[in-house]
């Protein structure tokens, strides 16, 4: 190691432990006198660097935190109280949207029909005291029944219509065509069409006392005649 | 029933966690506060600001507390915080401190002994220096970093961090040597 080389690694850290700078300083007595001036001149320096700390401090840091840390708390409650609030608020909405909104009975007719073809193909034979005691169960049909027989009834169930409970039967008509009733609770917000029809089925729709009714069959069974068997027997 | 039940459990964890966390700032600021407020001393050349800063920089380390993977590593990373924050000082406030501060070191003792009166005038030879050769030197001897990792946190080769601090050394040594300087500088 030359002088140079040893005097810029003395300045840069006289406290260096190489081997090579151990060895250079035992060698020379005077860059080992430069070294320990050296390190005097850094516990001097490091005892200027030393100002005193304010004694608060360590507390002052760490209350600045916790206050911080609590707004940060707050801020965040506010946040998830202000989404909980809007949130509902969207929900409240949209529910009373969805129960406003016009119900186009015919179309979901037509739909419910394609939907549950199991019931075109189901062959029971169900007595009308059954049939009453499902009227029975849906609400604002409770007065409703038939009070007689009206033709064979295949099949029976609850169905939905956008929310409205409503019954569907299958029945038939005096030629044995398989026709499907709906019986809906009548209210407000059901649009009900005289007439429909689309490339499969056509369909009827009129009113009882407290219900929609709703026909549909192929397009040669005879509605009509179901029509007028249901008036006759459903009051 | 399940929903309760999943959420106390993460409740749980979630308070243990805070209070690791917290334990763990706790014990970050107590070791290491002191040594963050005089490198921001000797940055900024100003008590308060000084405290400003370390405020600063240690609210920031809470906020990414989790980052810190590495417990060693602490202080370098405080002051990498505390560099970057000081560096945003200067961008905030468009008035100029560097001419203000070497001059205007405060006095943080009174000099009543000839000793303190040695270490006055030594503060402010450090004070004076610029602070591309005062920065490294801070950080051997407040920070106690090698010159590797001072060369690492100053974004500087290590050959370039060596000359900065035999250059430091050599002016302060010169200053101590030369006593008319002294005589000077101390009025």
């Amino acid at each position: 190691m030359d002088d140079l080389q040893f005097r810029r690694q003395a300045y840069g850290d006289p406290n260096n432990q190489s081997h090579d700078f151990l060895q250079h300083m035992a060698n020379h007595p005077d860059d080992a006198k430069l070294v320990k001036d050296l390190k005097s001149l850094d516990n001097q320096l490091t005892q200027a660097l030393n100002i005193p700390v304010p004694e608060d401090l360590a507390e002052k840091l760490l209350l600045r935190q916790q206050l911080n840390q609590h707004q940060q708390t707050q801020k965040r409650t506010r946040y998830l109280m202000a989404m909980a609030a809007s949130i509902a608020f969207i929900v409240g909405v949209s529910f009373s949207m969805l129960r406003f909104t016009p119900i186009d009975l015919s179309e979901h007719a037509l739909a419910h029909v394609y939907h549950e073809t199991k019931a075109l193909q189901i062959e029971q034979d169900i007595g009308f005291n059954d049939v009453n005691f499902k009227l029975a169960n849906m609400s604002g049909l409770q007065q409703s029944k038939f009070i007689q027989q009206p033709g064979r009834v295949f099949y029976t169930a609850y169905c939905d219509f956008q929310g409205v409970k409503s019954l569907h039967l299958v029945m038939q008509d005096e030629n044995g065509q398989k026709v499907t009733l709906f019986i809906v609770p009548a209210e407000e917000r059901l649009k009900l069409d005289s007439v429909f029809a689309d490339a499969k089925y056509k369909g009827q729709g009129f009113q009882s006392a407290d219900a929609y009714m709703l026909l549909v069959g192929e397009q040669h069974s005879d509605l009509n005649y179901v029509k007028r068997e249901i008036e006759q027997t459903f009051i | 029933m399940f929903e309760i039940l999943r959420k106390k459990k993460t409740d749980a964890t979630v308070l243990s966690d805070m209070v690791n966390k917290q334990r763990r700032y706790d014990s970050l600021v107590r070791a290491l506060h002191t040594d963050i407020f005089r490198y921001a001393f000797w940055l900024c050349g100003d008590k308060h600001v000084a405290e400003d800063i370390t405020q600063e920089t240690f609210l920031r380390a809470w906020r990414s507390l989790d980052s810190l993977n590495d417990d060693k590593a602490a202080k370098a990373w405080l002051i990498t915080i505390l560099r970057r924050e000081n560096a945003r000082r200067f961008e905030r406030k468009q008035f100029d401190y560097s001419d203000v501060e070497q001059e205007q070191l405060e006095d943080v003792f009174s000099s009543s002994t000839e000793d303190e009166t040695e270490q006055y005038w030594l503060r402010r030879q450090i004070a004076k220096l610029d602070i591309e050769y005062r920065e490294p030197l801070l950080l051997q001897l407040i920070g106690g970093f090698s010159g590797d990792e001072i060369a690492d946190m100053l974004a500087l080769n290590r050959n370039t961090v060596m000359t900065r601090l035999f250059r430091a050394r050599n002016q302060l040594k010169d200053a101590l040597d030369t006593p008319e300087v002294r005589g000077q500088s101390n009025g």
